[in-house]
């Protein structure tokens, strides 16, 4: 029960020593440069294979696992839509248009191409969790909402993407296009499983496509049916080779970051996540209209440090004090002060200061930092 | 088998028409979204009493001030539709208490929240059963909670936070067509208000913190001049969404003033466009968290003259009274 309780925190309670915790703290807190118990650096990814268009009767769909052998299936498959408009809203828009219909005619446009996040669902099955616990509905939430949150602006030349998301899977204004990602974690969640199933979604989007339209303007669509001429959901542009691969409007990735003293250390695993001052979730995309990448949301994540036994210093356990009454009663006395000893685990209390915060945005966003570098091996996978 | 003898009504819930009679011209339905009459710098006032719920063992109740529009609504009704709405919540403590036999050993107290909506409490009706964004709202008030509450003095027992909310935060000006803007940006001011609430009710509930802690919010909003021109766009603190055309980004954080600590960041929306034209250091996604966190400082007054109050009716004083 308790263990149901107290899900939502970034992981299951971790069964790790009081002394162990304190060894792993030290290590990944040391001042020049975090020592990581499987031997990578701060800012490296843990190994994976990934394939994707694994699933025919998808639109896409991917695969990735680790190699501690967790993994993850996602696939997309998208529908066609009666796009209802509530009448309030129909009446005033019309209202609008007619009262300013030449210095507003591009405002009724941008209200037919504005999709609506809604159409965007998200489910996320992890063994061993209901659908209605606590992470799998703030993973979902913590996905979902970079993704129909993105909003391109098209003007690299690149119109189909303008809206971002939501605007792609308008069709017209009667009809839209839905999409539903199925996120399916096929191992136990080892380690918190947000960069795991962050990554598989967006190969799965990347991979996925919709049949070619062949109905113009506001017909009732009809669509081509031949799957080879199928287009992609995020648009690709071989074709336009003014633009290079930097300026392409791609799917939103979420990477953990996790701070312990003074280092900020990425792709956490269990034991790692076990100690972290703080846990955020920050996720990146890439746009046609700006240079670097874009910030879309931030979240932070309950860190599981928070929830373990504390240590108890030579100075009061009883067991290397000898029990003598008097020394039992010095304990006692010496336990409520509860003062930090070097070398005992504490749990860890208290936020974090905004100059973290920054610290950890800056290492992702910078040109040539993590985000880029993320969004540049996911595009080396073969899609298609 | 469909009811073919009755005419009944839909299944879900329906909106009040608006007759097109009613609506005097098209240029009043765009100068009826309510205004921000504050500074962009200036929050709303807030109301927050503690103890009023005697069963629990901490309560508090919050309210945030109506914004001019709607408190010119109620003197003098337009229509049947109020412009805006303001939060009202209440928040009960249960606990430290036992946690059950069949619980396993926890070296810390469990901390469980629970944030519902009353059915009335949005435009929309919420149904009886937590729906996935109340839900997290739960995990993101468990969060911003956890770090302040120092876990260790209560082992083997549970805390249980419960919050009610009475009336919710639109997300958008009910006007606007559905599609403008759907993001739940209600939910953030509701979260805001939920952090400041239950910290109250955890002080009045005598539960050792590191810290009182308070939520803040603030956003990048693009609004309309009254001519229907996009202006640039804005930081403001506490927005009211029902008040602004288009809100780009909006950050809450809970904080604590004295450490100079965030327990909780929730920052979402693409401002990347607005930052974009302006070489304006005013709209990077620190200066959001910065504004969200000196909204917090401002929530931070209120809720230190609450618990104040909460502490002289525990000792017995006559409150706002200034014996000596």
């Amino acid at each position: 029960m308790t263990a149901q309780r107290q899900a939502s925190s970034a992981s299951q309670t971790p069964l790790i020593s009081p002394a162990e915790l304190s060894y792993l703290y030290t290590s990944l807190s040391l001042p020049d440069g975090p020592i990581r118990p499987d031997g990578r650096s701060a800012t490296q990814f843990r190994p994976l294979t990934a394939e994707t268009d694994i699933l025919p009767g998808t639109n896409g769909s991917a695969r990735v696992g680790f190699a501690d052998g967790t993994q993850a299936i996602v696939g997309v498959k998208a529908e066609v839509e009666k796009t209802v408009v509530a009448a309030e809203a129909l009446n005033l828009s019309q209202h609008t248009q007619e009262e300013y219909a030449d210095n507003e005619s591009s405002e009724g446009k941008q209200s037919s191409t504005a999709g609506h996040g809604s159409w965007v669902q998200m489910s996320i099955e992890i063994p061993g969790f209901r659908d209605d616990d606590a992470l799998p509905v703030f993973l979902s939430e913590m996905m979902r909402e970079p993704l129909v949150e993105s909003v391109a602006g098209g003007q690299g030349g690149d119109g189909e993407m303008t809206g971002g998301l939501k605007g792609r899977l308008v069709i017209n204004k009667r009809w839209h296009w839905r999409l539903y990602i199925d996120v399916l974690l096929l191992s136990q969640p080892l380690s918190y499983p947000l960069p795991l199933l962050s990554l598989t979604t967006h190969l799965a989007l990347l991979s996925t496509k919709l049949p070619k339209l062949k109905s113009k303007g506001e017909e009732d669509p009809f669509f081509d049916d031949d799957w080879n001429a199928a287009e992609y959901l995020y648009p690709r542009s071989q074709l336009k080779s003014h633009l290079s691969s930097t300026q392409q409007v791609r799917p939103p990735v979420t990477l953990l970051v996790i701070s312990v003293g003074e280092n900020v250390v990425f792709d956490p695993n269990r034991e790692e996540i076990a100690v972290a001052d703080t846990v955020l979730a920050v996720s990146v995309t890439r746009d046609t209209d700006s240079e670097g990448l874009k910030l879309l949301s931030i979240r932070t994540v309950d860190p599981p440090s928070r929830l373990t036994q504390p240590g108890v210093p030579n100075s009061e356990n009883l067991a290397t004090l000898g029990s003598t009454a008097a020394a039992e009663e010095a304990a006692m006395l010496e336990q409520s002060t509860g003062e930090e000893v070097s070398g005992v685990w504490r749990p860890r209390r208290g936020g974090v200061k905004r100059r973290t915060i920054a610290k950890m945005l800056k290492l992702v966003l910078e040109k040539g930092g993590v985000g880029e570098e993320v969004l540049e091996g996911l595009e080396g996978v073969q899609v298609g | 088998m469909t009811d073919r003898r009755r005419i009944n009504g839909p299944p879900s819930g329906t909106r009040p028409a608006v007759f097109a009679s009613s609506l005097k011209s098209a240029s009043s339905i765009s100068t009826a979204r309510p205004r921000r009459q504050r500074q962009p710098d200036e929050l709303r006032k807030i109301f927050l009493k503690t103890g009023l719920i005697p069963s629990a063992s901490g309560s508090a109740y919050l309210e945030f001030e109506p914004s001019a529009s709607l408190a010119a609504a109620r003197s003098s009704p337009q229509s049947l539709i109020p412009p805006s709405s303001a939060l009202k919540l209440a928040c009960t403590v249960h606990g430290p208490k036992p946690l059950p036999r069949s619980a396993s050993f926890s070296p810390n107290i469990v901390l469980t929240t629970h944030v519902k909506y009353a059915p009335f409490a949005a435009r929309q009706r919420k149904g009886h059963i937590r729906d996935a964004s109340e839900r997290d709202l739960g995990v993101h008030l468990e969060t911003a909670l956890r770090g302040v509450i120092v876990a260790e003095r209560w082992p083997k027992s549970g805390l249980d936070i419960t919050i009610t909310i009475l009336e919710a935060e639109d997300d958008r000006w009910w006007g606007d067509a559905p599609d403008s803007h759907d993001a739940p940006w209600g939910m953030m001011n509701v979260l805001a208000g939920c952090i400041t609430a239950a910290s109250a009710a955890i002080a009045d509930a005598r539960i050792d913190c590191l810290d009182l802690v308070a939520g803040g919010v603030a956003a990048i909003v693009s609004d309309e001049t009254p001519e229907g021109e996009p202006s640039t766009p804005k930081l403001m603190l506490d927005t009211d969404p029902a008040e602004h055309k288009s809100i780009l980004s909006a950050c809450v954080v809970a904080y604590m003033p004295s450490r100079d600590e965030i327990t909780e960041l929730w920052l979402k929306g693409d401002h990347s466009k607005a930052s974009l034209g302006t070489t304006d250091q005013n709209l990077s996604h620190e200066s959001l968290i910065d504004g969200a966190v000196n909204a917090a400082r401002g929530a931070h007054t209120v809720l230190a003259e609450a618990v104040k109050e909460s502490a002289e009716r525990f000792a017995g004083l006559p409150t706002g009274g200034n014996t000596v």
